[in-house]
């Protein structure tokens, strides 16, 4: 596995006309090709990104200082638009998509003078936790090829930990992010809602959709965040960036309180995590930090929630694959009818349908007021509970997942037993909060992590704290 | 208990306009089944008084100038995605008989 | 309660409510900042990737919409309402990129109102259940004899206010009276361009008829856009559904089209393939929550609506047609206005009633002949009419004196600012002056005595032949009615 120097090194040794973005490109793409046995790559963007490592080459000898990401290569999930190759969301009805135009996210990293070289496999729309529903190929965990990266920013999760670019981007619907950031072992956050300009990106669940960094370091995610956050005039549910911005953070932990979420310690949780976290919250005792035992009642009712919001949400932006303006589209078909319901048939895998066919349920007449207004009131319920533990802890502190990294095939015949894998995950995106998922230890030559949140954009606060849990590792 | 028949899951793959085949509607009629078991967990949350949460943001009225904005769209590869067209329009089954 | 009498065919009392699409004259689309006037434009050439539905595309509300919205609201003698939002209607068309139309459901810009329409001199109220702001669809067209149909995005995601009315309408002449009603109220609130033609606004019709009290099976006639094809489909749906009932047999709730060719409906599909359109509130756009300080500032913006200007006009003894002409010709063209000239006299009726009637049957025919003719400022305007009318009060011009002064003052290449000295010498005022005309009148009269003879034996239609004879001899500069009195007087006294 490669180890990448730091994003502000890399970048400044960019400007300093010292290393040389071409060179970083053509690493990156040769150790893509190297570890292709993960099947953590869809598409690499090869002649775009040399193009572009040319370009801030040239500029750097004339004495232009190319950004704060000059010549960094990154690999970007591949539910993100981009240029120069094809954008697929990893479902066969998008195979062969040419985006006409570029997610925001992207625009904001190349102006820095990021290089996209590569678009990482998920699964199929995001909708998954193992990056198992790809409907291409299944991405391996880095740490053992038998087990899955977690999903469903899997590919992107894997790229970072196998070091195959210095960091990606991923997004976070329901854990996403999170997730396979501890099943692979990296940092993984998920902002504000509305901080990252969904603007560009193939979207899930619009009203929890986050985009955010992968990372090795709590410092490059912030970065990150720095440089992706604020308002998008082509997102109408964008918000203001933090106005001290993410790059200074205050990571003094003492006297902060943290609380530990009592619903997230149930017996369901494996005792290996749950003895990494203890380790780590005494860690956080000795160096100052209050803990404080809390509980959320509505916590468990989250995941219900989620799983009428998410394909009522999805069951919708998915209807515009239809076969009839790009992607996949049945040729044979004899009328209308027939090409609407064939390409998306034979375009749409097994869980985007599942997904329709729920969604489209739960928001049919007769149906609507008794699931979908039904989950929008307990999820004001969810907001109102957060927002008062926010009164009384700056932080809460809990597991990401109740286990590692699972094998490959042991859920994916059971639909339920796979959504309730992002069961200490959706919470915070129903609410609208930021979360970090941040490892803290090797356990079965897996990785452990923590997840850490934070109130409504409060993601600087949340950030500093990260950085204080990974010192302490 | 909310049960699903494959009648009921043909009809909304209709209205999706999704073919099913037999065995993906069998198998989605028991797992909605139990999905819907799952989330009905809601039916006993108390949520008197409270609005529902549409948008987390708490913006409103975000809007834009009546100005033309230049998106730099690639207008060629746009027309390039279309599995057909016609004369610089799009070109789809019959729509009306 | 209606006299339900007056409207019964064969004994069914028919019940009519319209849904009016009306196109708002925005620049951009609704969600996109992309050029909303498609009429000239090659397919697919006015569009985004918000238009085309692609991947990841998010839509950002164009704000006029919510001022046009707004403006309507006030036209439809409502109100906008501090909070509404917008939701998706899902349905699979073509024509309909993201399959789902972004439009307001729950929450509408505008919740109630009314339209007053007259119909036979008796005056009537047409409630409006609500108008909501929403997208329009692409363009199909389908080539006669082809398995394929083709689609032209650059209408889609124009914004449209959807207007519904009440079940309020019995009759064909108040349908047609309501749409003509509803297209006077969007152009004089400025919503709208209202250009018929362009299909800027557009009539879907519905249309059942019942024997008792509750209501029929309704039959909706979509896309009408002629206030002809509005009467006519009433008439027609009216006839066939009673001739269907009549004959024992059952109306099929359906959507229909008309047939400009044939005049008649025909059924375009049945509500057994009806949707179920899965409504929700659209996530990609917050709500929307209007200020009182906002919704004060679109009220006092309002202009004259039209309304005002018959209570103003009916006052100066105006009747209805000339109102009604003065207020359908004030919109035929947006450049030229003749109510603001109007405008300038409301407190001084004299002068309104003959300043309209010459607009009405002098400036408004000219303009409709010559549209290219020049067009001065409405003050300017107003100035000259206001001259005339002293002019011709004072004695000074004669009634046709009028009209050619008037033609004179519109054609005139350059702009007239003194109208009696530009009358002077174009001669078009009468000589008043006494003397002046006493001294022509007497040699008149030495030249003609049997003429004068003629007259003192009691032919007195002699008169005018003396007349005429001075006219003549001051070269038709010569105040008639003045002449005559000095003729008269002269005879009387000899």
């Amino acid at each position: 596995m490669k180890t990448w120097d730091n994003i502000v090194k890399i970048s400044r040794s960019v400007n300093d006309g010292k290393l040389s973005a071409v060179d970083l490109v053509n690493e990156s793409l040769s150790l893509i090709d190297a570890s292709h046995d993960y099947n953590a790559i869809i598409s690499t963007i090869k002649k775009r990104a040399l193009e572009r490592a040319k370009i801030i080459d040239n500029a750097v000898k004339s004495g232009k200082n190319m950004g704060r990401l000059a010549g960094v290569p990154f690999i970007a999930k591949d539910n993100f638009l981009t240029f120069g190759g094809e954008t697929t969301a990893a479902s066969n009805i998008l195979k062969g998509f040419n985006a006409p135009y570029q997610s925001s996210a992207i625009e904001k990293l190349e102006s820095e003078g990021a290089i996209c070289v590569a678009k990482a496999n998920l699964d199929a729309f995001a909708h998954g936790a193992s990056t198992e529903n790809s409907d291409f190929m299944i991405t391996k965990n880095p740490h053992d090829k038998d087990r899955v990266p977690g999903g469903s920013s899997g590919g992107s999760a894997a790229s970072v930990v196998l070091g195959l670019a210095p960091f990606s981007i991923g997004t976070d619907t329901g854990g996403s992010i999170r997730q396979p950031a501890a099943f692979s072992g990296c940092i993984g956050l998920k902002p504000t809602y509305g901080l990252i300009s969904r603007s560009g990106v193939v979207a899930m669940a619009s009203s929890t959709d986050c985009i955010g960094p992968m990372t090795r370091t709590v410092g490059e995610a912030s970065l990150l965040l720095d440089i992706m956050s604020g308002r998008d005039s082509l997102d109408s549910t964008t918000i203001d960036k933090d106005s001290l911005g993410y790059i200074t953070l205050d990571s003094d932990i003492k006297g902060k309180k943290i609380g530990l979420v009592k619903e997230y310690f149930d017996e369901s949780l494996s005792p290996d995590i749950k003895a990494s976290i203890d380790d780590m919250v005494n860690k956080l005792k000795t160096a100052g930090a209050e803990i404080i035992d809390i509980s959320l009642p509505i916590l468990p009712s989250a995941l219900a929630v989620y799983y009428i919001l998410c394909p009522a949400e999805v069951s919708s932006n998915l209807s515009r694959y239809d076969g009839q303006r790009f992607g996949y589209s049945y040729k044979a078909a004899n009328d209308l009818n027939e090409s609407y319901s064939e390409s998306r048939a034979l375009g749409f895998g097994k869980e985007a349908k599942r997904r329709i066919i729920i969604g489209t349920y739960v928001l049919s007449s007769g149906y609507y007021d008794a699931y979908y207004k039904k989950a929008q009131l307990v999820r004001t319920k969810i907001v109102n509970d957060f927002h008062k533990a926010f009164k009384s802890v700056d932080f809460l502190l809990g597991p990401v997942a109740p286990t590692q990294a699972f094998k490959i095939g042991e859920k994916s015949n059971d639909p339920l037993a796979m959504y309730l894998s992002d069961v200490l995950t959706v919470a915070p995106n129903l609410a609208g909060i930021p979360a970090i998922t941040i490892p803290i230890d090797i356990k079965n030559n897996l990785p452990v992590a923590i997840q850490l949140m934070a109130a409504q954009k409060n993601d600087r606060k949340l950030l500093g704290a990260a950085k204080k849990i990974e010192e302490l590792v | 208990m909310v049960k699903l028949s494959q009648k009921d899951i043909l009809k909304l793959a209709n209205l999706a306009q999704l073919k099913l085949t037999p065995e993906e509607t069998a198998e989605f009629s028991s797992e909605l089944s139990l999905i819907l078991d799952y989330v009905s967990q809601l039916d006993k949350v108390d949520v008197k008084g409270l609005e529902p949460t549409y948008q987390v943001t708490g913006l409103n009225n975000v809007t834009r100038e009546d100005k033309k904005i230049d998106y730099k769209l690639d207008k060629k590869l746009l027309m390039e995605n279309l599995p057909s067209s016609k004369d610089g329009q799009i070109k789809v089954k019959r729509m009306i008989a | 309660m209606i006299n339900k009498n007056k409207y019964l065919y064969k004994g069914y009392l028919p019940t009519i409510g319209i849904e009016c699409h009306v196109q708002l004259k925005t620049k951009t689309k609704l969600f996109s900042g992309i050029d909303n006037d498609a009429r000239d434009a090659k397919p697919n050439t006015l569009v985004s990737h918000i238009c085309f539905g692609l991947p990841g595309s998010l839509p950002v509300l164009n704000e006029e919409a919510l001022v046009l919205g707004s403006k309507a609201g006030f036209a439809l003698n409502s109100r906008p309402q501090r909070n509404s939002h917008f939701d998706r209607k899902h349905y699979f068309y073509p024509d309909l990129p993201k399959g789902y139309q972004i439009t307001q459901f729950e929450a509408p810009i505008v919740l109630g109102g009314s339209v007053k329409i007259v119909v036979n001199d008796e005056d009537l109220v047409i409630g409006i259940t609500r108008a909501h702001l929403e997208e329009d669809a692409g363009k199909s067209t389908h080539d006669v004899g082809k398995d394929y149909s083709l689609v032209d995005l650059n209408r889609a995601g124009t914004p449209l206010l959807e207007i519904v009315s009440e079940p309020d309408i019995h009759s064909s002449a108040e349908a047609k009276a309501y749409a003509r009603e509803l297209h006077l109220l969007m152009q004089y609130a400025d919503v709208s361009e209202a250009n018929l033609y362009y299909g800027n606004m557009r009539f879907d019709v519905n249309v059942s008829v019942s024997k008792d009290d509750n209501l029929g099976t309704r039959s909706e006639t979509k896309n009408l856009n002629s206030f002809k094809s509005v009467e006519k489909t009433v008439d027609y749906e009216i006839k066939r559904q009673v001739d269907l009932l009549e004959k024992g047999q059952a109306i099929v709730q359906e959507t229909r089209g008309f047939d400009d060719s044939k005049q008649r409906t025909f059924s375009q599909r049945t509500k057994e393939d009806a949707h179920d359109y899965r409504y929700f509130p659209e996530p990609d756009i917050p709500p929307i929550v209007l200020s009182d300080e906002f919704i004060d500032s679109i009220k006092l913006s309002m202009p004259i609506m039209p309304d005002a200007w018959r209570a103003s006009l009916s006052t100066a003894k105006l009747d209805s047609a000339q109102i009604e002409l003065l207020l359908e010709s004030e919109i035929e063209n947006p450049s030229v206005s003749y109510l603001s000239v109007i405008n300038q006299f409301l407190d001084k009726p004299e002068e309104l009633k003959k300043i309209a009637n010459w607009i009405i049957n002098i400036e408004i025919p000219l303009r409709k002949e010559k549209p290219s003719l020049t067009l001065y400022d409405d003050s300017v305007r107003s100035k000259q009419y206001i001259e005339v009318f002293k002019l011709l009060n004072s004695g000074d011009l004669s009634s046709n004196g009028t009209q050619e002064l008037i033609t004179y003052l519109l054609t005139s290449e350059e702009e007239i600012i003194d109208v009696s000295v530009f009358a002077n010498k174009k001669g078009l005022t009468q000589n008043s002056n006494k003397d002046e005309l006493g001294d022509i009148v007497s040699k008149i009269l030495a030249d003609n005595p049997k003429a004068v003879d003629d007259i003192k034996s009691g032919e007195d239609k002699v008169i005018g032949f003396l007349v005429g004879q001075v006219m003549k001899a001051s070269k038709g500069s010569a105040n008639p009615g003045l002449a005559q009195k000095i003729i008269r007087d002269q005879i009387n006294s000899l």
